[in-house]
């Protein structure tokens, strides 16, 4: 026993700084269904195609000899179009958010492979952004860290900065209370269009700055992604809480940090990684499952919206 | 001025259930003028508030405010000339955000939004001030969520939201009707206040009698989609909830209870 779980820690420490720069990376992908979920209450499923669509075009630009930062950015814009196109499909058709998801989702495998041209790439040895990481020797997961965490850092700050400024206030007034937003001058349309853009910006990102880091795109890195992000949510909202905007804005980066670092350890257990997906499901479901659990079976039909108190 | 010119509105046209909400309205409010619209259930009382938000498109028939054609006009874009205060406490605020916040939302309501902080110091001394006129202490709440308020204080809010910047129209939809019958006071003294004091362009629709018979210049009665009758000038300040109520097809109890 003593033995299992001396060669358990070990081999988590080993994976600590790995774990650690793919928690940064990943970060990005989180925030990117924090913010239709939570802040503009369109439960949104692009993500999942988001995210490959920002590896894939990071990965041809690459190969093609582009710039790596360059290649980040064109991720990005595409990534935002993708987000764009889900909420028209939503507002514009009045489809449900989730089919609307669903449906870009799919349609991305086939444009993701299109892009590639074959289901997978190699960029590897090929110029990354974590080369130009200061002071630390380049290929290591430290300079991995530094990159990402300085780009999440820079758009923590921002986000925290725009969400607070009035155009930002307008957009969170229209996940809050869409008729109420409306009636105040708001224009649901274009918050809803900018704001899922906007998220999956950030997923398209994400997968821009996973390609650069492993050295290969393949047009299936999306699979089970948004599970994975939605857990790192969950758990980063119970560590800082939601109740401000700069909590609910910390806790993709925290969330992505702790989950990670559970996988990692549930790797180094010895747990065999085709489990993972069932045990980040469960994981989900109960997370999901406990207030209804706490309120006590009786109360499980009731509706899961807050009341407000008299 | 509000002017409702030949306003129709067919609900399920075409099928069994069809109904005519607005039967060729003819409506005109002038500037400064506060009426109060009262009719039975399906008179088509919301479906004309509704119309003149523009969270209703019409069939056909014309919208204007203070000249302008605003029919075809989205809400969000009428938004920068009507204000409007829900009968559910719920949806006039946005739950999860801040009185201070919900304060900024309608502040901006006819402005346009810029990149610069929503939230500054100038702004929260004003909000501060305009709210103590409540006398409710939501003053000392600026940083409370709308969702923590009760019914009465989410509606209170709710009109000085919709007061503030003095819009060119004010539409009130039973805003006084999911209240006990304190705070609905509370409320509708507010309410006349502003109006007053504004001059506010206001049209308000009650079920409560004794609010149509005290407040406002003019009472409009609607009935299956039409005015049914206008009570103006000096009738207006001789009327009585009982005169009123006489005018109503189907008669109860509530209506006098009302009073």
């Amino acid at each position: 026993m003593m033995e299992f779980i001396s060669s358990t820690f070990t081999s988590y420490v080993a994976l600590v700084p790995v774990t650690l720069a793919q928690s940064f990376i990943l970060a990005f992908v989180v925030m990117g269904i924090m913010i239709p979920f939570r802040t503009l209450q369109f439960p949104d499923l692009t993500s999942e195609g988001a995210y490959p669509l920002g590896g894939c075009i990071c990965g041809v630009l690459i190969a093609a000899g582009v710039n790596p930062a360059l290649a980040i950015l064109a991720a990005l814009a595409c990534g935002f179009l993708a987000g764009c196109c889900t909420a028209l499909i939503h507002l514009r058709f009045r489809i449900h958010t989730l089919l609307a998801g669903i449906l870009m989702m799919t349609m991305l495998y086939s444009i993701n492979l299109r892009i590639m041209g074959k289901s997978n790439l190699s960029i590897f040895g090929s110029d990354s952004v974590y080369n130009w990481a200061p002071f630390v020797t380049p290929g290591f997961p430290v300079s991995k860290i530094i990159v990402a965490g300085l780009i999440g850092a820079a758009v923590f700050l921002a986000l925290n900065w725009f969400f607070k400024t009035e155009k930002g206030t307008a957009l969170r007034a229209v996940g809050s209370n869409p008729a109420m937003a409306e009636a105040q001058g708001i224009s649901v349309w274009v918050s809803t269009i900018v704001g899922v853009g906007l998220a999956s910006a950030f997923s398209a990102t994400s997968g821009a700055l996973m390609v650069q880091s492993q050295g290969f795109a393949d047009v299936n890195m999306g699979l089970g992604i948004l599970i994975n992000g939605l857990a790192a949510l969950m758990i980063g909202e119970a560590v800082v809480g939601k109740k401000s905007v700069w909590r609910q804005l910390l806790a993709p980066f925290v969330g992505a940090i702790i989950y990670y670092q559970l996988v990692s350890l549930c790797l180094a257990a010895g747990m065999p990684p085709p489990d993972l997906k069932l045990a980040t499901g469960l994981f989900v479901l109960a997370m999901l499952a406990l207030p209804s659990l706490k309120r006590g079976r009786g109360a499980g039909g009731s509706p899961a919206r807050e009341k407000f108190r008299e | 001025m509000l002017e409702i010119r030949s306003a129709r509105k067919v609900f399920y046209a075409g099928q069994p259930d069809e109904k005519v909400a607005l039967d060729n309205l003819d409506l005109t409010l002038q500037t400064g003028e506060f009426g109060v619209v009262i009719g039975s259930n399906g008179a088509g009382k919301s479906t004309m508030l509704n119309a003149v938000s523009g969270a209703l498109p019409l069939d056909s028939g014309q919208i204007a405010i203070n000249g302008d054609d605003v029919t075809n006009t989205p809400v969000h874009l009428r938004a920068k000339r009507i204000a409007r205060v829900f009968q559910d406490p719920m949806l006039g605020t946005a739950a999860s955000m801040t009185v201070a916040e919900n304060m900024l939302l309608a502040d901006l309501r006819s402005s346009k939004r810029t990149l610069s902080r929503g939230l500054n110091a100038k702004r929260l001394a004003d909000y501060k001030d305009r709210l103590s006129a409540l006398g409710l202490g939501l003053e000392n709440r600026l940083d409370t969520k709308v969702e923590l308020l009760s019914g009465g204080q989410r509606q209170s809010l709710s009109l000085i939201m919709a007061v503030g910047g003095s819009p060119d129209l004010l539409l009130l939809d039973e805003h006084t009707a999911a209240l006990d019958p304190r705070t609905a006071d509370l409320v509708m003294q507010a309410t006349v206040r502003a109006v007053d004091t504004l001059k506010l362009t206001t049209l308000m629709v009650t079920h409560n009698m004794a609010h149509a018979v005290d407040f406002g210049h003019r009472v409009i009665m609607l009935d299956a989609g039409r005015v049914k009758l206008e009570i103006g000038g000096e009738d207006k300040a001789n009327v009585t909830v009982a005169k009123l109520v006489d005018h109503f097809a189907v008669k109860t109890d509530a209506m006098m209870l009302g009073a």
